[in-house]
């Protein structure tokens, strides 16, 4: 019989790996608060794994307890099972294992691997480039318009000579705005626990679903973040046309580009939502949202610290 | 006192517009006006040599010379930023991702249909 917690955590895990994270990534609302989604998005990656990994943990150590704090108590204090430990209980609590072991091994190695990459990247940047007159930005000889920026403890600003080229001032501006919104709120972070899920689990199609929403949820914050600071008559105009000629000019100068695909159709839900922005969410329904995010955290917490009743 | 990625960057300046390959007591002479001892200089081309922008002749160990010119670096660099795969994103955080010429050109068609003149929206 299995403990009435551990059916309830696998059913939570069932829902927020399939039609949860679906709905939320077919829904329209996301583009109209980025951020509260971003919110929604974490729980759900959070909260999807400790209900996975709790519900297998709780049936595994059934026999040593009805709940998770008495039977790991049991364990540690070494007593002896209440109940014969059958093979389906020591499968369980194998895949906790290794499910958990998997998914902060593939956290740690992403993070190692991209800061690595950043450092290279870093020094590349710092011994090809001059300085410009910002210490944290540099201008890159090349004649395709690209801008990006590495995060990290000492973040970069990158701007093509060719971006530089082919932008106004109001535009450049729009483009080093939005470029600084991601580092000054630490987007790449956002990021990691989904490139960390879909390394984990590549067969589980919401876990590629969540990671392609999240990129984009975030490049709309930063253009949000871009436009309250930008000044100027029509500042989503501008930051729209610079997208444009970025996009545009990467395509026809003949430069070879990757993830076409993915990143086209956000650019495009990108320009869209710049030139005819929808309606910011009403307060009841960011407040609905953000109260279920923290339902969302607290259910499996709680099935999982509480004593079983 | 210089930083040493400032260092790092006055010698690599060297060795770019250098001939040929230079020894340690050459870059101290050329960068005078710094005042480098000549450990100092050891020191830096070590660096350099680690992170693998300077390599030395197999048969002529004292002397050093630059592995790819400026523009190989920044190529390469442009090359991992434009080639970037999806699941890269992370590493870096790049203004617009890569766009077929299809898409450009819807994109173009969207922002002039949107109108030429900026209408407070």
């Amino acid at each position: 019989m299995l403990p009435a917690t551990a059916a309830a955590l696998a059913v939570l895990a069932a829902l927020l790996a399939w039609p949860v994270p679906a709905l939320l990534a077919r829904a329209g609302w996301p583009r109209r608060d980025p951020l509260v989604a971003l919110v929604c998005w974490q729980a759900i990656g959070l909260a999807g794994g400790l209900s996975i990994i709790g519900a297998l943990l709780v049936h595994g150590l059934a026999p040593w307890g009805h709940s998770l704090p008495e039977a790991t108590w049991s364990v540690l204090t070494g007593h002896p099972a209440a109940a014969p430990v059958r093979g389906d209980h020591w499968v369980a609590l194998t895949l906790a294992g290794v499910l958990a072991t998997e998914l902060v091994g593939v956290l740690l190695l992403s993070w190692v691997r991209t800061t690595r990459t950043r450092r290279r990247h870093r020094e590349l940047l710092e011994l090809v480039v001059q300085p410009a007159e910002l210490p944290d930005a540099r201008l890159l000889e090349h004649p395709a318009p690209v801008a990006f920026c590495i995060p990290g403890a000492r973040p970069l600003l990158v701007l093509s000579s060719g971006m530089v080229a082919e932008l106004d001032d109001a535009q450049l501006a729009a483009v080093v705005a939005h470029e600084r919104a991601h580092l000054r709120e630490h987007h790449h972070l956002y990021l990691l626990p989904f490139v960390a899920w879909e390394a984990a689990l590549p067969v589980l199609p919401a876990a590629a679903r969540a990671h392609v929403a999240v990129r984009t949820l975030v490049e709309m914050r930063a253009d949000d973040v871009a436009l309250s600071s930008l000044a100027g008559p029509a500042p989503r105009r501008t930051l729209a046309q610079a997208i444009v000629v970025a996009a545009g000019g990467a395509g026809g100068a003949g430069v070879p580009s990757g993830a076409l695909a993915v990143t086209g159709s956000a650019v495009g839900a990108r320009v869209v939502r710049l030139l005819e922005p929808p309606s910011p969410l009403p307060a009841w329904a960011r407040a609905a949202a953000l109260l279920s995010a923290g339902l969302l955290l607290l259910v499996p917490t709680a099935l999982l610290l509480l004593p079983a009743f | 006192m210089a930083s040493l990625g400032d260092l790092e960057r006055a010698v690599m300046d060297r060795l770019w517009s250098a001939e040929g390959a230079l020894a340690a007591p050459e870059l101290r002479d050329g960068l005078a006006e710094r005042g480098l001892a000549l450990t100092t200089v050891h020191t830096v081309l070590s660096r350099l040599e680690q992170k693998g922008f300077v390599v030395h002749d197999d048969a002529r160990p004292r002397r050093f010379r630059a592995r790819g010119t400026r523009e190989d670096h920044a190529a390469e660099l442009m090359h991992e930023v434009l080639g970037q795969a999806g699941d890269r994103q992370a590493v870096l955080a790049r203004f617009v991702g890569g766009v077929d010429a299809d898409e450009a050109r819807l994109l173009r068609e969207l922002l002039a249909a949107a109108g030429p003149d900026d209408a407070p929206r």
